[in-house]
């Protein structure tokens, strides 16, 4: 009979960049879960894009032995993702815990998601443990952090581990405040088989992985288990835990974090959130599980090259198998031909996707300015969900149109409310609250639309603060506005991968924006090449790109006809990164960089 | 028996030019005679069972080698070589080393073609540019190379500063005066690491703008064809029945043979290129390249694209119809077909590498 008081669940939560996955390196190497050979920073991050742009984005579980008093505890850590994209994975992660470190930078303190993800630990009636990290820097304040957690948080800070995770000090304290502060998990493992799939993932050989919290019963291999939700029957073939690679273990018991794998073919068969029981005795009542993650930002991905449509839909199925975020159907674009319109949680999981389509798939695409989902009332009565600005009925058959509107939070040092009202009124955003939380720190609310923020808010928050502010959102509902459609002529024909919907008043500005943008992007033709922005027939905005002049090679040195064939396969080459839209050329990259034209201009 | 033409490359010049990136340097006559040694051995091993129709002196400066030189590789190609009687034999000039003594030897040799390099008639540019002769000797050179030669060719740079449509017009019009009946005009090209760089960055030297260019390469060409020139081809100008035979076998894939350093050959398919430098030449060492079929291909669109020959479709492996581009192209007025044989509109040459490279296979 195992002893339940030895384990502890926990997770780790904090603002993004306040060092989350260096703390998880240092717990890994005290505990000597990975030997000294073995271990390398962001450990838990597997993906190449994690490890590159130092964030972490899957959800990573890991088993710690640590002798504490006398006795050895096994400490199953769950990595969590920070962005606010992810808040979504953290959320699962919390589900599968009893306890959560809530790790506050000291130079930085107490930021918009450090609040969001404590909510979301006490939503889930998690024991939530202060940390401060970075004691080491010059510009460390760690006293008054402490003070700002108490303050803000409202959690007692008062001895809580100030540790350096960069500089592996008072390491120690945290694994004691794992272990004394964080409850272990009660559960009994004679009852039927209860558990939660808080992820999966995909593994070629053995099929679909389910990462699983035991909260009752015991599960080994051989046994049949039942999905729940599914109502699908699994015999087990494997039960591990990670350490943090897979291990394979006898069986799985209350209290435990592992996996299963039951060769499920389909990854659609696993349902994260899902409860897993006994197949022969199963329990009445399922465990809460997740709300389902709706997304939030739309674009379209086609290929460059129009024949590889067969390897993009191969790619997406396969990035869907490890994300089951990742939503994508068939569109059909006049300019780019075949592709899809793919649904994601947010701007940064848009960019990765796209970038591990290119890299991990040798890709070469082009991604259509990204749109939110609006809601169009038709005068016919019926309403369509509209994420595609081409699919847009023409305005005589639309009574309104409501978009998706966002509640956010903004921290920011006070000297920046100015400029950070400014921005909200200039994105539509209105004012709902605003809170001294101490002398350094204000939160304000806005209630913004969706579709002002993903039009480079965030980018604009960071460069009129200087990056101090941080800043978090929830999706909100729906609300009408007045929104236009405005489409793009290149040489009089109108390209629809370059349409947007845009507040009215903005309308024309933005054409202009757009035109301007477009002219610089799009590199000299053999003809004037017009470009226009027009709402319906009314044109809002025209530039004009003049007709290219000279280009040409003059001489043929002597008979050396390789040189100059050379030199015109290059320039060929070159090319392949463009795409013919009627006539005009356009570089690949100009359809996604449409949207990024607000400060610079 | 196949025809071919044969290349001739004489690297050496008197002083180099501001603008020069080639393979060309000044020699001693040492230099010079075992350079010639080395000419007269690759022609020897290398000869075919093929007969001449073209010869063509480059350089370099092809006037520099002195006539005994010059007649040392004149009888060692025909030792070698069968020759047509009509062969046209073209020999590179500067206008500077043009001497009645060069120009009798060059007679007695069968040479029936002179191309001059004369490249402005303003004082102030070929100062500028480096080269030896001045306006005066160009145009007395010219009448004296007449006395002895009907077929002569000009060389013309344009974007030269200072030197718009009207200054090459004027030029253009008093080399036509003194019975010019071809004129090739290139564009200035600036390389790095040529003095004229250096100028150009030290802001000594402002070349006309490529726009400006354009605008005089125009008027230069307007005025040539109006004076009964045909443009031919994108950098060259001729009177009917003057055309240089030499390098339409270029563009029309014809086999050649080139000698000596840097020279490019072609035969049977296969285009070879000599060593760069006198060492490596010396070796015998040269890199060859069999073409692809699509490669063939490639050559086959641009250099009959280039000139007024055009494209025969049907020797074409690929089907040009199917490229997207050749329809717009059509459509636009661009390129014209006519009975499978497809041309290039000349209003287009200038911008000509953006629409042969489109019409590149994939």
């Amino acid at each position: 009979m195992k002893d339940l008081s030895l384990i502890r669940n926990f997770c780790i939560i904090a603002h993004i960049d306040h060092g989350k996955s260096t703390l998880a390196d240092r717990l890994i190497e005290m505990t000597g879960t990975v030997s000294k050979r073995d271990m390398q920073d962001q450990i838990l991050d597997s993906m190449e894009l994690e490890r590159e742009k130092g964030i972490t984005i899957k959800l990573a579980p890991t088993r710690l032995i640590y002798d504490f008093e006398g006795k050895e505890y096994t400490l199953n850590l769950i990595d969590t993702p920070g962005h606010v994209d992810f808040t979504y994975e953290v959320s699962r992660s919390l589900a599968a815990c009893e306890g959560a470190i809530l790790l506050v930078d000291a130079s930085q303190g107490v930021e918009a998601q450090t609040l969001a993800n404590t909510y979301l630990a006490l939503d889930n009636n998690l024991v939530t443990v202060p940390c401060i990290n970075k004691i080491d820097l010059p510009s460390a304040r760690t006293e008054e952090v402490k003070q700002e957690i108490e303050d803000v948080i409202g959690l007692d800070a008062s001895d809580c581990p100030c540790i350096s995770a960069k500089d592996g000090i008072n390491i120690d304290q945290v694994l004691k405040a794992i272990i004394t502060k964080i409850p272990a998990p009660v559960g009994d493992e004679n009852k039927p088989l209860k558990a939660l799939i808080f992820d999966s993932h995909y593994d070629n050989f053995k099929g679909a992985i389910c990462l699983i919290r035991v909260f009752d019963g015991c599960v080994k291999q051989g046994d049949k288990v039942l999905m729940m939700q599914t109502g699908k029957v699994f015999e087990v073939t494997e039960v591990g835990i990670f350490v943090p690679n897979t291990k394979t273990v006898n069986s799985l018991s209350a209290g435990d974090v592992g996996y299963i794998a039951a060769s499920i073919k389909t990854i659609a068969d696993v349902k994260v959130g899902d409860t897993v029981t006994s197949a022969e005795t199963p329990i009445s009542h399922a465990l809460a599980g997740y709300k389902e993650v709706q997304p939030v930002v739309f674009c379209g991905i086609f290929t460059v090259d129009r024949a590889k449509y067969n390897e993009l839909k191969d790619a997406l199925d396969k990035l869907k198998l490890n994300d089951a975020s990742l939503q994508f159907a068939p569109e059909v674009s006049t300019a780019l031909g075949f592709g899809f319109r793919c649904g994601f949680l947010g701007l940064l999981h848009l960019e990765i996707i796209t970038e591990r389509l290119e890299r991990e798939f040798n890709l070469d695409i082009i991604t259509t300015a990204p749109s939110v989902s609006y809601h169009v009332f038709k005068t016919n009565g019926q309403m369509l969900e509209i994420s595609n600005p081409t699919n847009l009925p023409p305005a005589v058959e639309i009574s309104r149109i409501e978009e998706p509107i966002v509640n956010t939070s903004i921290f920011t040092p006070p000297e920046y409310v100015g400029a950070i009202m400014d921005l909200c009124q200039e994105k539509r955003g209105i004012y709902k609250d605003m809170q001294y939380l101490d002398k350094k720190r204000v939160e304000l609310k806005y209630t913004l639309p969706l579709g002002e923020i993903i039009y480079d808010f965030f980018d604009s928050l960071k460069s009129r603060t200087k990056g101090y502010a941080s800043f978090d959102y929830e999706i909100a509902g729906f609300q009408e506005a007045d929104l236009v459609k405005v489409d793009l002529l290149l040489n009089g024909e109108k390209c629809d991968a370059l349409s947007l919907i845009v507040h009215k008043d903005k309308a024309y500005t933005r054409g202009r924006e757009l035109t301007e943008r477009l002219k610089k992007l799009i590199p000299r033709q053999l003809f004037e090449v017009p470009i226009q922005a027009c709402i319906g027939n009314k044109i809002i905005a025209r530039e004009t790109i003049s007709a290219m002049r000279k280009d040409v090679l003059a001489k043929c040195y002597g008979g050396d006809i390789t040189r100059k064939r050379k030199l015109l396969e290059k320039q060929k080459e070159g090319k392949k990164k463009m795409r013919r839209i009627g006539s005009v050329e356009i570089p690949s990259s100009a359809f996604m960089s449409i949207l990024k034209l607000d400060e610079d201009e | 028996m196949k025809d071919i033409s044969l290349y001739i490359h004489i690297p050496f010049c008197e002083k180099k030019c501001a603008y020069c990136a080639f393979n060309s340097f000044c020699a001693k006559d040492d230099v010079k005679e075992k350079y010639i040694s080395l000419l007269c051995d690759e022609i020897k091993r290398r000869k075919l069972p093929r007969i001449v129709k073209t010869i063509y002196f480059g350089g370099g400066t092809p006037s520099t080698l002195f006539p005994a030189q010059f007649k040392r590789i004149y009888d060692c190609i025909y030792d070698n070589f069968d020759v047509y009687d009509n062969a046209e034999f073209t020999v590179e000039c500067n206008p500077n080393s043009i001497t009645e003594e060069l120009l009798k030897c060059y007679k007695s040799c069968r040479v029936n073609r002179l191309s001059i390099g004369v490249q402005s008639l303003s004082n102030k540019s070929l100062k500028k540019i480096g080269r030896l002769h001045d306006k005066q000797t160009a145009l007395d050179k010219i009448k004296l190379a007449r006395k002895y030669f009907d077929n002569i060719s000009c060389d013309l740079i344009v974007g030269l500063e200072g030197e718009d449509g009207k200054a090459l017009t004027g030029y253009a019009k008093q080399l036509l005066t003194l019975g010019i009946k071809h004129i090739s005009c290139y564009f200035l090209e600036v390389y790095q690491n040529t003095p004229l760089f250096k100028m150009i960055e030290e802001k000594k030297y402002k070349p006309l703008t490529d726009e400006e260019q354009i605008s005089a390469f125009e008027k230069l060409s307007n005025y040539l064809i109006d004076a009964g020139m045909e443009r031919y081809e994108i950098s060259n100008f001729a009177y009917p029945e003057y055309e240089s035979k030499h390098n339409t076998n270029y563009w029309k894939r014809g086999e050649y043979l080139g000698f000596g350093i840097s020279a490019h050959s072609f035969i049977d398919g296969v285009r070879t290129e000599n060593a760069a430098t006198l060492d490596d030449y010396k070796m015998g060492i040269t890199t060859s390249e069999k073409l692809t079929v699509k490669e063939e291909d490639e050559e086959k669109i641009m250099l009959g694209l280039r000139c007024n020959l055009g494209v025969n479709l049907k020797e074409l492996k690929v089907d040009l119809k199917e490229n997207p581009y050749y329809k717009d192209y059509i459509k636009q007025g661009i390129l014209t077909e006519k009975e499978g044989l497809v041309k290039l509109n000349p209003m287009f040459y200038q911008i000509s590498n953006t629409i042969i490279s489109n019409l590149f296979e994939k």
